[in-house]
Formats: structure tokens, C-alpha cells, sequence
């Protein structure tokens, strides 16, 4: 027998992806209806066969979007919910009851008549997607004309190199497809926002459309190749066109590993800023997350965390060694260690004294106090430090003079351990600009530290005056309070005039819309929870930071925290519609 | 009875899923709810699916919502909420 011919076909690739696999051919459930006229008598038998196919349908789309919502999940599985509320609308019911009994129609023919009506409503449409919605409304009615014929809805194991070859797929028998299986989807009908092809591309199967005739062609169990990117489809392609898709599919895999390597990288904005992404962390258990996000190192390591109430201080060896795993989890992109932020809840010693512990000695106060506990930390930071690269950044610096201190202990360290001939590393020195008075004092501040660290929570906190712990005042905690909006302005614009990195690392960096708003003020570096990475670098991602400048420029205008949570609120729904919707903006909290 | 202009805002238009998310809610309500499009061609009722699809609105279409009944105006609210949000959906299927 001469081989089959090879026969290219062009349709339009929805979903992208080479697949070398056998046709299935399926029928796409469109069937042919014919009027029959019944009989007086038989109008109420006719009028509960209707019904029962109603029921009928709504029991088999409750099950196929139980299926969608776990194989798809919840967004896609709601068109099953929308073809659920069009099965039991009541207008749809009542007009193909109503042709029935005043037609004297069979169940079909009247399902036909009023499925026709509505769906030549739609076929007029200008709007494309809104158009290809009316297979939804043909969906239901096949459904609910198979139904009606007592037929069970085809539903197929496939074989694992299975290529769905139909002349139009409806959403609810691809949701019905052991999709598992199915390895590509090929159809004469379809375009870009069809159902099909959402639904392919959620679920990742290579998919071509719009093929017109290519149905006919195809035989179950021919060898086909799907090309989605050349929106080509390929029937009993020859040894050599295989081979050369084989290499194609490979490369393809190869090019996806790469890709995922690439979201590790900066966040990168629509016109080229690049934004580095780093992780908060505090517990071992969270560690993982600095790979697993992507994040470019540790920017914020909160060593307070080494304490225990119970326990109190843990000896230089054992810091040594969490410092030096810290540095580990971070790598080339290093990790700075904030010394212990203490004088709040976890306190080796008993500070119930402190009438006020937040403006009481606690974070760089209490380390100039209680010296031997900075020395100690700043010996292990050092050491730790010849394992990878690591850093310091001072807690509650008020002005320069906290940070000259701290610098000259840190000095005297330094040189007792290349007294002792202890092996070190150099670290660098930043401070945690987070009281309104670093804030105003940093281009001094910039002139003696390395790099600046913007705590945007404690900022908050200290020049709204609000306690973030008292519910009674939480109505005046405003993160986007103007006075906090110029503070981080002030501090990021004395660090770039000083030529110093500027790290923001308050909970702001973990909003994407906060963070959008701080790439606006300049902000290039930004620490956070790692899990909050990949929504962040989603949002920068798609963001133009000139556009976000003007906004934070007329944010700086407003005159209160209301005004600018809804300027923020309007014009990034305006301006970024497919990344901002009411959901991830600061709501409105008109005062009581 | 309230009245009250309303956009849709979702990329898509009201399409069936924007539209079985409005009808869910509006039948959620015991007041009349009424969709009529500013030029008068077409209205619907917001508790049948079938009539919202028939109003084809898409993105940018302007529709005047009307309600009446004891729960109006909560009614109201709802349903503006759910237009302005884009149907809680603006940021899917975007390519």
C-alpha cells in the first residue's frame, strides 16, 4: 500500500503547542430535528417529557461543573453555572412550553424554534467574544435535545495520544472529555475566545480551530500533528515531517524550562524598569519560599526571632550557624540580617516597666544599652559572613549618630577577630528608615550607611501616631495617608541623590497595588513575604512606571488618606483593568 | 422604586458567566430588577439569564438598572457593586 498523503491544513492556533499523536474523531452533538405534530391529548405528555429533559440536563451540568471546578477550577468551571441558571430560566421554559401547546409541537421542534430565536439575536452582534456566546445558549438547548432522544451524552476514555478532531466542540463536552488524555483539540469551528479554546489554553492542551472543512478529512486513527504556533495542522505526515516535529516539540519543552527560570529574575515593567523582588523572612519554615517564589535573596532577615521568651539569648555559635544558613537560602543575592528588633513582646528581660515600649528603648536603643548583646550578634554576622555574602541594617535609627555608634562597635568587632585570626566576611551597614525623623534627616543618614531600608509598617505606625495593636484607633491607620506618601518620596529621592540602594520592605512591597505605587515613587527593590512574590512581580510586570509616576505625583497632592485611597482606587482600575479590579485595591472605609 | 446608570466595565462585556453572576445575585433580592439599555432598544429582567444575554451588552454599554420592591435599595447596591467590580473577573482571559 503507497503511503497516505501528507496534507497540511491552516486553521488559527488558540493554544500553544506541538503534538504528534492518532485522531478521535467526535461528533459535536449538533443533531438534526424534525416537527412532528401531536395531538390534543398528547400536549401534557409532551409538556412533561420537556420537563423531565430539563431536569435531566440540570442533574448532568451540576455533576460536569463539580468535574470543571476541579480540573479547571472555580473560574472556568462558572460557564457550567451560567448554562445551569439558562437550563432553569424561566423565560426559556416558558416560551418552548408555550410553542408546544399553542403549535401543537413535539418537545424538539419547539426547543429548535426558540433556541433559533434567541440565537439569531446573537449572531448579530458586533462584539466577538459577546457573539461566540451564543454557543452557550446552543449548548443547552443540544443538551437538552439529547435528552429529549433518551440518548446517553458521549462521553469517551481516550486513548493517550488521543487528538480531539470535531467540527465544533461545546463547552460542556470538552469539560466532559477525560482530559487527562487528551493531548490536543483540533475543530472546524472557533475562534480565539471561544470556549474551546479558553478552556484549552486553561487546561494547556495545544489547540487549533477554525480548520472549516477539516473534519471530513480525518479519520480515527490517522496520525496527525498539531503546530499550534503555525497554525498549522499536518494528516499522515510523513517520517521526515515527523522527525523534524519531534525536534520541534523537544526544543519547545526545553524553551518552557528556560521560561520558568526567567520568572526568577527582576520584575520588569512595561517600559524596562527593572524591580528586584526579595523575601522577608523570619522562620526556618520559610526558608523555602525564597527559592520557590523567586526571590533575588533575603531583604529583610528578622534575627529576633532566634529568641525565645523562655530561653532568652542563644549563645555567638548558634547565631553563627543560623546566620550562616540564612546566607546559605539566600545565595549570590545575599541576605541582610536586621539586628534584634527588640523591646516589644519577645524580651530576654523584663521591660514591663515601659510605660510606652514602642517609643521606649527597644531595636538599635536597647543594643547601644545592652552592648554585649549587639557585640555578640555583629561577631556572628561577621563570621557568618566569610560562608556567603551578608549584611546589617540598623532597626530604629533616629539620625546619624545611632549609626556611627553602632558602625564603631562594629569596627572594634572587626578587629578583635582578626586579632584572634577568626575568619570574617565585610558586611555592609544599612539603616531601617522607619521614624519620621530618619525620614527627614536621610540625606544625612545616606552620607554614613551603605543602603537604606524603608519599614513601612513602623513608618505608619510613628507619624500617624496610631498604634497598629489597638483596634479602638485602627479607623486613623492610613497607609496611604499623603504625609507617609511624602516620607517615602523624601527617603527614596535622598537615597538615589546619594547614590545609595534603597530596599522598601514593609508590608506596602506585599500589595501589589501598594507596590505599583512605590515603583511610581522610584522604588526599584522591594523585599516581602515571599508567597506575595509572583502576584507582585505580576502586577509591575504589566504596569508602565511613568504612568504610575503621575499617579503618585497627584497622590502627593491630596489632602487626606480617603482622597488618595480612592484616587488610587479609580485610576488604577482605569489605567490597568486586566491586573487592578476592586478586589486587590484599597477599599473604601468612609469614617463612621 | 431607584434608578441608577450603570457601565459595563468587564473587558468581556456581559457575557454568560458576567451574566449568571449577576442573575445569582439579583435573584438574591426580592424587588423587581430591571436592566434597560439608555437608548431604550432593549431591557431585561437581571433574574433571568436568558433575558441579560439578550441585552448583548458589551464592554462600555451603558444601561439604565432600575429596582422596586422593600429590598431596593440594597438591591440596587448589589448589583452596582458587581458592575463596577467588571463582574469580579477583569483580570482573567486577557492575551
Amino acid at each position: 500500500m503507497p503511503p497516505l498523503e501528507e496534507i497540511h491544513w491552516q486553521g488559527l492556533g488558540v493554544s500553544e503547542g506541538i503534538v504528534i499523536g492518532r485522531v478521535l474523531r467526535m461528533h459535536s452533538g449538533t443533531r438534526y430535528v424534525y416537527r412532528a405534530r401531536i395531538d390534543e391529548a398528547d400536549i401534557e405528555r409532551e409538556l412533561r417529557r420537556f420537563r423531565a429533559a430539563v431536569r435531566l440536563g440540570a442533574r448532568q451540568l451540576q455533576k460536569i461543573k463539580e468535574r470543571a471546578e476541579v480540573q479547571l477550577g472555580k473560574d472556568h468551571a462558572y460557564i457550567f453555572d451560567a448554562h445551569l441558571l439558562l437550563l432553569e430560566d424561566k423565560k426559556l421554559i416558558r416560551d418552548v412550553e408555550a410553542y408546544i401547546v399553542e403549535e401543537r409541537a413535539n418537545a424538539e421542534w419547539a426547543l429548535k424554534v426558540v433556541g433559533d430565536q434567541l440565537l439569531s439575536v446573537y449572531s448579530e452582534i458586533k462584539d466577538e467574544y459577546l457573539r461566540e456566546r451564543g454557543s452557550d445558549i446552543d449548548d443547552v438547548v443540544q443538551r437538552l435535545l439529547v435528552a429529549l432522544s433518551g440518548e446517553r451524552p458521549p462521553h469517551r476514555n481516550l486513548s493517550h495520544d488521543a487528538v480531539i478532531v470535531s467540527q465544533d466542540l461545546l463547552p460542556s463536552a470538552v469539560a466532559e472529555l477525560d482530559l487527562n488524555f487528551a493531548r490536543a483539540i483540533a475543530t472546524d469551528a472557533g475562534g480565539w475566545t471561544s470556549h474551546t479554546a479558553i478552556i484549552a489554553r486553561a487546561l494547556g492542551i495545544p489547540a487549533v480551530v477554525g480548520l472549516r472543512d477539516f473534519y471530513r478529512r480525518a479519520r480515527t486513527g490517522d496520525s496527525i500533528i498539531i503546530d499550534s504556533s503555525n497554525n498549522e495542522v499536518i494528516l499522515n505526515p510523513s517520517p521526515a515531517t515527523t522527525e523534524h516535529y519531534r525536534h520541534e516539540a523537544d526544543r519547545l519543552s526545553q524553551r518552557g524550562r528556560t521560561e520558568a527560570l526567567a520568572e526568577r529574575g527582576p520584575a520588569r515593567t512595561t517600559d524596562g524598569i527593572e524591580i528586584i523582588l526579595r523575601a522577608n523572612v523570619e522562620l526556618p519554615t520559610e526558608f523555602a519560599g525564597v527559592t520557590r517564589y523567586g526571590a533575588m535573596g533575603i531583604g529583610l532577615y528578622r534575627s529576633e526571632f532566634l529568641l525565645s521568651p523562655r530561653a532568652g539569648l542563644i549563645t555567638e555559635d548558634q547565631q553563627y550557624a543560623a546566620y550562616a544558613d540564612v546566607a546559605r537560602v539566600a545565595g549570590e543575592a545575599g541576605a541582610i540580617v536586621r539586628l534584634f528588633d527588640l523591646g516589644g513582646e519577645r524580651n530576654p528581660e523584663s521591660w514591663d516597666g515601659q510605660q510606652n515600649p514602642a517609643l521606649g528603648l527597644r531595636a538599635i536603643r536597647f543594643g547601644l544599652r545592652q552592648q554585649e548583646v549587639m557585640r555578640e550578634q555583629m561577631r556572628a554576622i561577621l563570621r557568618a559572613a566569610a560562608e556567603g555574602k551578608l549584611d546589617i541594617v540598623l532597626p530604629m535609627v533616629t539620625d546619624v549618630d545611632d549609626v556611627r555608634r553602632a558602625r564603631a562597635i562594629l569596627q572594634e568587632e572587626e578587629a578583635g577577630l582578626q586579632q584572634r585570626s577568626v575568619p570574617f566576611g565585610r558586611v555592609r551597614v544599612g539603616a531601617m528608615i522607619e521614624i519620621p525623623a530618619a525620614v527627614l534627616t536621610a540625606d544625612k543618614i545616606a552620607r554614613v550607611v551603605d543602603f537604606f531600608e524603608l519599614g513601612t509598617n513602623d513608618l505608619v505606625q510613628y507619624t500617624l501616631a496610631v498604634d497598629r495593636g489597638n483596634d479602638q484607633v485602627a479607623e486613623w491607620f492610613r497607609t496611604l495617608h499623603p504625609a507617609v506618601l511624602q516620607e517615602i518620596e523624601h527617603s527614596l529621592r535622598a537615597a538615589r541623590e546619594a547614590g545609595i540602594q534603597a530596599i522598601v520592605c514593609g508590608e506596602m512591597a506585599s500589595t501589589p497595588a501598594y507596590a505599583v505605587l512605590l515603583a511610581g515613587f522610584g522604588a526599584t527593590d522591594l523585599s516581602m513575604t515571599p508567597a506575595s512574590i509572583p502576584r507582585v512581580r505580576h502586577a509591575l510586570n504589566n504596569i508602565d512606571s511613568n504612568a504610575a509616576r503621575e499617579i503618585c505625583l497627584d497622590c502627593l497632592q491630596c489632602e487626606a488618606a480617603e482622597e488618595v485611597e480612592t484616587l488610587v482606587r479609580k485610576r488604577f482600575l482605569a489605567k490597568w483593568p486586566q491586573v487592578f479590579s476592586v478586589r486587590n485595591l484599597p477599599a473604601s472605609r468612609k469614617r463612621q | 422604586m431607584v434608578e441608577r446608570t450603570l457601565t459595563v466595565q468587564g473587558r468581556l462585556g456581559l457575557h454568560a458567566r458576567a451574566a449568571a453572576k449577576l442573575v445569582r445575585v439579583a435573584n438574591g433580592f426580592r424587588s423587581n430588577l430591571r436592566l434597560e439599555r439608555i437608548d431604550g432598544s432593549a431591557e431585561a429582567d437581571a433574574k433571568s439569564i436568558l433575558s441579560v444575554l439578550m441585552l448583548a451588552a458589551s464592554r462600555g454599554t451603558e444601561l439604565r438598572a432600575m429596582a422596586d420592591g422593600d429590598d431596593e435599595q440594597e438591591a440596587m447596591n448589589a448589583m452596582e457593586e458587581l458592575f463596577f467590580s467588571g463582574f469580579g473577573e477583569l483580570q482573567q482571559e486577557v492575551k
